[in-house]
């Protein structure tokens, strides 16, 4: 918690949250989205429906009630019959993004704050670049800020100061903080979820939340390096910065064993829980350079392309 | 097991044992680090102590091995013994046997010494705290090595200087001394007032010894217990127990030499016995000697060992100055100390007889029989009276006789200078010897033939009228009995040695046989012979010797075995005694006078009890039995380096564990 505001100010003054080179980069990229989104306004992406864009797809026999507009008046001419012109629809995706800020995310080295909103930042602008509507949503135990709606490669600027301004503090609560998401964003879209989900009241609930809304979930845990491989050693007192819980441990190897075995128990339960409903589940440990990340293995992995 | 300084380990635990779970405590403030969840940690801890056994020892695992490493250390502390009866405070007199006997070679390599010490110092461990003892080391006198005190450091240290000498072994001074001392401490610590008899009571006494003591017959035990440690094993053992150098009377030149070599040992042996003049070899004797027996029926000293004996006569030779012979047993044994003897041999010089009679019957049977039958050149004759009234320096040279036999007969006399005497019909003036009466036309009934003096002497035909009725001292050796009373003796007193017929020469028929001339002979040999090669320059170790000092001698030196020389003023000393003779071999004494005069004495075992090294493991002092503490002695075989060791262990496998704790 000490630590809290100086990695604060780390991130905004040290360094940038994302280099222009980098940047450059990601403008190459978008975002992958399994689902067809119904929404409201005509986007800049292919649809798998039939619709209204200026790239031809099909013809198809007139049925009544179809709209005369789209008859073939060309082929009507030469065949004396009537065909539907079909043209791929274009739709824009909702892009939200959910970057956990509670107390644990504060952690680690480098910090897993800092690192989750990197990320978030890069997939706000690939999502930009490509024209979606990006929203992005910082929680703790609720949401505690929430952009909606952003769209274009101007809007970068807003998404940054927005980060950046996001203090890193209070304890963490996805169940609560997905619902108030689910009822705010209420459109189908993307959904990427950033955070260490050291959350004591589960992450279960969280997840049904939004697979409700029937949102295309992609999960990326974001751990550090200390968390993976605990370098502690003696009789200690073990405070839980979030909520000053107390678990006292004397280290030993079995102990740390057992931690480890725990940890790896833990991230596939997320993984086949988020699996198993059709979700992505990725793992970051903060060491793994997020550039890289973002680049190859986001990539391979399919949430970008 | 035991402890023998609880106290002091209880007070060690009793500070460290609370401090150590102070430190515990306060090691147990637990450093705080924050971490972003306890979620995992929870969950392991918790799953940890599920699945281990012991999990509430577990936890302090560490504590519960620096308490045993510290009751390692206070067990140490403790100073755990095993074998260990706890012993009542008590006064402890350790007698140690320093003889001869004590130099044997045990089978381990170790002296019997050094046995004997180790075993005494390990009783000084054992012993009470509190309790005294005191140290005598006797051979054939006693010497108190260490008065009583409950130092046991000091005790210890005195012990480890014991050595052994060659002396044989004799208990009754230090039997002697031990109750004086024990007796004195009794006194000082009965400070209270009144008589208590129970503080009456002399220390224990432990003997450390091989039991084989010369004088066990003749001492007792009085008022204390004595418990005997016997020490050693090994029995392997030949040695020379008699010996003696002479030279032939009819031919002074010639040098025979007897030694008697026995085996005390277990086992048939060859060996060869090497004659040496002056450390050139002279004669060798192959020998072969059986095993010694054990006698069934023990006699009083304890002496359970009959050794197969056999006695070696060496080739005479001619030599016809002085020198020291030794002979030396080839076979290497337990026991060194009796393997080799020597003698010191003097040149000849011809016997020198006095006869004093009056009679002149007895003179011409005297002058026949020393001068033609026995070839005797310097025969003196006297008369009674001028016998008496002989100046000093006709009868005596340095104090002895200056005569090698003095045949007195029918007359009584009380000049009885040092010598060998033989009394025809009178009396020499002696203690217990007296006329009882007369005996008249009585025969001889028996006699010892096989005493040298009486070797093929016939008395069958002998023929005496009268003879007196005589009553000899204890100590004689009756060799002629009569009916009802003895003919004839040997009587042998200190210097002197009597041979006492109780009839008149003229009386009897013995002088015309030839039995006569044959008992002079035997006399000559048996009681001059000695004189050749002068007996008492053969000694015991540790007795003394002393030496006639020659005119003009300012100096003298003795030159001891070993070589080392000691020197002494003679100032106006007509005799010189010397006493440092515990170590066998020649003592050679110089004088500086104008002869440069050299008289060698030698020092020899010569003792079949002390050359019987089996140890006694049930001796008897005057009948009475002494408890024996065979082989080991029940030591305190202390513990605390196991404890230590374990607290070494201990330690080891708390910083192996602590290092797998926190090993990531």
């Amino acid at each position: 918690m000490a630590e809290a505001p100086a990695t604060r100010s780390a991130a905004k003054n040290d360094e940038q949250l994302l280099d222009p080179d980098f940047l450059a980069r990601l403008e190459q990229l978008e975002i992958v989205s399994r689902k067809i989104h119904a929404s409201r306004q005509k986007g800049e992406r292919k649809s798998r429906r039939k619709g209204e864009s200026a790239e031809f797809a099909d013809y198809r026999n007139y049925v009544i009630g179809d709209d005369l507009r789209h008859i073939d008046w060309n082929i009507y001419a030469r065949l004396d019959r009537l065909f539907l012109k079909l043209f791929l629809e274009e739709e824009d995706l909702n892009v939200s993004i959910i970057v956990d800020v509670s107390g644990s995310m504060a952690h680690g080295k480098p910090q897993k704050g800092l690192y989750a909103k990197r990320v978030a930042a890069a997939m706000a602008y690939i999502g930009l670049c490509n024209y979606d509507r990006v929203n992005l949503c910082a929680y703790n135990d609720r949401v505690t800020d929430f952009r909606q709606g952003l769209r274009g490669r101007r809007m970068m600027p807003q998404i940054v100061k927005f980060l950046e301004e996001t203090p890193i503090e209070g304890r963490s609560h996805f169940a609560a903080a997905a619902r108030q998401f689910a009822l705010r964003q209420s459109q189908k879209g993307v959904v990427l979820i950033l955070s260490d989900f050291m959350d004591k009241g589960g992450f279960e609930a969280g997840f049904r939340y939004l697979l409700g809304r029937n949102m295309d979930i992609y999960v990326l845990q974001v751990l550090s390096p200390e968390e993976v491989n605990p370098e502690l050693a003696g009789d200690l007192k073990l405070v839980d910065c979030e909520d000053d819980d107390v678990a006292e441990v004397t280290i030993s190897k079995p102990l740390l064993d057992k931690y480890k075995a725990n940890l790896q128990a833990y991230c596939e339960s997320i993984r086949s829980y988020a699996m198993r409903r059709g979700a992505s589940y990725y793992l970051a440990v903060t060491d793994h350079p997020f550039e890289s990340l973002v680049l190859n293995y986001l990539r391979q992995r399919g949430l970008v392309r | 097991m035991s402890f023998l300084t609880w106290p002091a380990a209880l007070m060690a635990a009793s500070i460290s044992v609370p401090l150590l779970l102070l430190l515990y405590f306060l090691k147990l403030r637990r450093v705080e680090r924050t971490i972003p969840s306890t979620l995992l940690w929870k969950k392991a801890v918790q799953d940890l102590q599920v699945n281990a056994p012991f999990q509430k020892l577990r936890k302090s695992l560490l504590l519960l091995l620096q308490f045993l490493l510290l009751l390692a250390v206070l067990l140490a502390i403790a100073n755990p013994v095993m074998n260990f009866d706890r012993q009542p405070e008590r006064n402890v007199v350790l007698l140690i046997d320093q003889s001869a006997s004590m130099k044997t070679i045990e089978a381990d390599g170790r002296q019997r010494i050094e046995l004997a010490r180790e075993a005494a110092r390990d009783f000084v461990d054992n012993l009470a705290a509190g309790s005294k003892a005191m140290v005598i080391a006797f051979s054939d006198r006693a010497e108190v090595v260490c008065t009583f005190t409950n130092d046991k450091r000091r005790l210890k240290d005195r012990i480890g200087a014991i050595e052994p000498n060659d002396a044989r072994t004799q208990i009754g001074e230090a039997l002697q001394l031990a109750v004086a001392y024990s007796s004195s401490v009794v006194e000082t610590g009965a400070t209270g007032g009144g008589f208590n008899p129970e503080s009456l009571q002399v220390a224990d006494i432990e003997l450390f010894s091989d039991g084989r003591l010369t004088d066990a017959a003749s001492e007792f035990v009085t008022r204390a217990n004595m418990i005997h440690h016997v020490i050693g094993e090994s029995a392997d053992n030949i040695g020379v127990t008699a010996f003696d150098v002479r030279r032939e009377i009819d031919r002074p030149g010639l040098v025979s030499v007897f030694a008697q070599v026995q085996n005390f040992g277990e086992k048939e042996v060859t060996l060869d016995a090497s004659l040496f003049l002056d450390d050139r070899l002279k004669d060798v004797k192959q020998i072969t000697l059986g095993p010694a027996k054990v006698a069934t029926s023990r006699p009083a000293s304890g002496d359970d060992v009959v050794a197969a004996g056999r006695n070696v006569l060496f080739e005479p030779f001619d030599h016809d100055a002085g020198g020291v012979i030794s002979v030396k047993l080839s076979r290497k044994d337990a026991f060194s100390v009796d393997d080799v003897v020597s003698g010191p041999i003097d040149p000849p010089r011809a016997l020198r007889i006095l006869v004093v009679c009056d009679r002149e019957e007895e003179k011409y049977v005297f002058r026949r029989v020393f001068q033609d039958a026995l070839e005797i050149s310097d025969l003196t004759i006297m008369g009674g009276e001028e016998y008496e009234n002989a100046a000093e320096d006709q009868v005596a040279v340095e104090g002895r006789s200056a005569f090698d036999l003095v045949v007195l007969s029918n007359h009584d006399t009380a000049r009885l200078l040092p010598g060998n005497y033989v009394f025809f019909g009178g009396l020499p003036a002696i203690d217990s010897l007296s006329v009882e009466g007369e005996v008249e036309y009585g025969y001889f009934v028996t006699w010892r033939e096989a005493h040298p003096l009486l070797r093929y002497v016939a008395l069958d035909g002998v023929y005496t009228i009268r003879w007196k009725r005589l009553k000899f001292p204890d100590h004689a050796a009756r060799l002629i009995e009569g009916d009802d009373s003895t003919v004839m003796a040997l009587i042998t007193d200190p210097g002197h040695r009597y041979v006492v017929f109780a009839f008149d020469l003229l009386d009897s028929s013995f002088r015309m046989l030839p039995a006569f001339p044959i008992f002079m002979q035997n006399a000559v040999d048996y009681l001059a012979g000695g004189a050749v090669t002068d007996s008492n320059k053969l000694i015991a170790p540790g007795d003394t010797f002393s030496v006639s000092t020659p005119p003009g001698a300012q100096t003298m030196t003795i030159v001891r075995p070993d070589g080392t020389e000691e020197d002494f003023k003679i100032e106006d000393r007509h005799t010189m005694t010397y006493g440092r003779t515990r170590e066998i071999g020649s003592y050679v004494a110089k004088f500086d006078d104008k002869d440069k005069t050299v008289e060698t004495y030698c020092a020899n075992i010569l003792d079949a009890t002390e050359s019987t090294i089996a140890p006694n493991k049930e001796l008897t002092l005057s009948g009475q039995a002494i408890k024996s503490v065979s082989g080991d002695v029940e030591v305190n075989e202390p513990l605390w380096p196991w404890a230590v060791g374990l607290a070494l262990l201990m330690l080891l496998f708390e910083w192996w564990i602590y290092n797998r704790r926190v090993m990531i």
